[in-house]
């Protein structure tokens, strides 16, 4: 579902000269409460599993999913701050040979993008500016929520994926909905609720003058673009405004072919 | 000098009266507080000053039966049924702009979760399709190590229900078109989750 985020993150990551090294047999982090509020000391140990391969690993995590961003963070949080957790879950561990620490540094992919020295080099990079475009970043919830965890930027007023939009050369947009949630898995158990919580965003953006949206994670993409076609039916209304991810962006400007970003699996663009 | 009967001593009294016919203690409203506030999320909740932040924020409140204000009140008046069984625990979106805003650090969506568990454990939720995501989610994953989201969605079609089975139909083929239909799914190696789940095998959360 997140293949076209997965090819422009490596695609672009190639260019800039950011060696990813996939963490081997990784497993699903349990999804910030998906897992949690059905088994929560496994949903524990689930998470924490990465953390131990990645600390054996003397590398910082990089994630580019917001959701599992915060799930990584907080259950970092949680094993560093509980020891009697952090026992259980160790103790789990211990039978596959893992042991985590707590050493671990966690940080987003958009985190990566944005320091010095990256955003330097992709300043260098940038063959083509995107002086056409009007993107409205879209934060979401976990990048900047909740602001102990998840500290990205600013929790209100955030503008750092700004600075992003226009080192590429395009223009920024402001507006109401850059850290609404979009619904997130009420998209998949309530619809109707994710349809109405996206249209909120999308409209907000299209409002103050965007042409398109970029996100930093998959299940909004698939709020905001699979479902905007149902959003569009559900209000009656014509939305037509791409949403793109930030690393598609990043690679559009590169001059790097739009099948290679995997923007053939975009609906609306 | 006699020492004054403290409220909560009287409730204690009270409450040890009203005992049934074998002689088991029956909850009290004040245990179901006693018992929210050990729970992550509930430690702040006898702080909340009832501000409205967390309601006038919230992005999901347009579907909830009672909004977030009122959960934390009713749960502070051990109002355990009727929080347990409302809407609002399942369509909170865990968007954390009410935990950011609350000027007490009251963690309400922390709380949304832990009360999402006590609900399955007491069988009092309202909508099974939320309380059943969790359950195939976490079958899933078993299975695979992953997600595979097409099987999720698959599982929680509701059969009786044409105009949804039509609906799904139609999304499922756009994302056909545009290759996001992973019909296969990435399975890793997963001998661990068993040995893992032996170990971690708890219902609650504590």
């Amino acid at each position: 579902m997140a293949k076209d985020y997965d090819d422009s993150t490596k695609t672009i990551c190639k260019v800039l000269d950011i060696e990813l090294v996939e963490i081997p047999d990784w497993n699903c982090c349990g999804a910030i409460d998906a897992v949690y509020s059905f088994k929560p000391l496994y949903s524990i140990a689930l998470a924490a599993r990465n953390l131990a391969i990645a600390e054996k690993m003397q590398m910082d995590l990089v994630t580019p999913c917001s959701a599992c961003y915060f799930t990584l963070k907080r259950t970092n949080k949680i094993l560093r701050e509980d020891t009697e957790t952090k026992s259980k879950v160790n103790e789990a561990l211990a039978n596959l040979g893992f042991n985590y620490n707590g050493s671990l540094r966690i940080r987003h992919l958009a985190d990566i993008l944005l320091s010095d020295i990256v955003l330097q080099k992709i300043k260098e990079k940038v063959k083509i500016q995107l002086t056409n475009l009007n993107i409205a970043s879209y934060y979401g919830c976990y990048l900047v929520r909740p602001p102990e965890i998840c500290n990205f930027d600013d929790p209100e007023h955030p503008t750092r994926l700004e600075e992003l939009v226009e080192t590429l050369g395009a223009s920024k947009v402001d507006y109401y909905g850059k850290t609404r949630c979009c619904g997130a898995s009420l998209g998949l158990t309530d619809e109707e609720l994710a349809l109405k919580m996206s249209k909120d965003i999308l409209l907000s953006a299209k409002n103050s003058g965007a042409n398109c949206l970029a996100t930093a994670c998959h299940l909004c993409h698939f709020n905001l673009d699979a479902r905007q076609k149902d959003i569009e039916s559900r209000f009656d209304i014509k939305i037509n405004l791409p949403v793109l991810y930030f690393t598609q962006l990043v690679g559009l400007a590169f001059g790097i072919e739009p099948k290679q970003l995997g923007l053939q699996r975009n609906w609306q663009s | 000098m006699r020492a004054r009967k403290l409220s909560h001593e009287k409730d204690k009294l009270t409450a040890q009266a009203k005992t049934t016919q074998i002689g088991v203690r029956k909850e009290t409203r004040r245990d179901f507080v006693k018992e929210v506030t050990k729970m992550p999320g509930g430690e702040k909740i006898l702080e909340c000053i009832q501000c409205g932040s967390c309601a006038g924020g919230c992005p999901s409140m347009f579907a909830m039966d009672y909004s977030p204000m009122q959960i934390i009140k009713m749960i502070n008046l051990g109002m355990k049924k009727e929080v347990l069984s409302s809407s609002t625990i399942w369509v909170c979106s865990l968007c954390y702009t009410c935990a950011t805003r609350c000027p007490r650090n009251v963690d309400f969506p922390t709380l949304m979760m832990s009360l999402r568990n006590k609900a399955i454990r007491e069988k009092l939720v309202k909508d099974s399709t939320k309380s059943n995501f969790h359950k195939y989610f976490f079958e899933i994953v078993n299975k695979y190590g992953r997600m595979h989201t097409p099987e999720l969605i698959v599982k929680l079609l509701d059969i009786t229900d044409l105009h949804s089975l039509l609906h799904n139909a139609r999304l499922g083929l756009r994302l056909f078109k545009i290759g996001k239909l992973h019909l296969r799914a990435t399975k890793i190696e997963t001998s661990w989750v068993s040995s893992i789940r032996e170990k971690t095998d708890q219902e609650e959360i504590q």
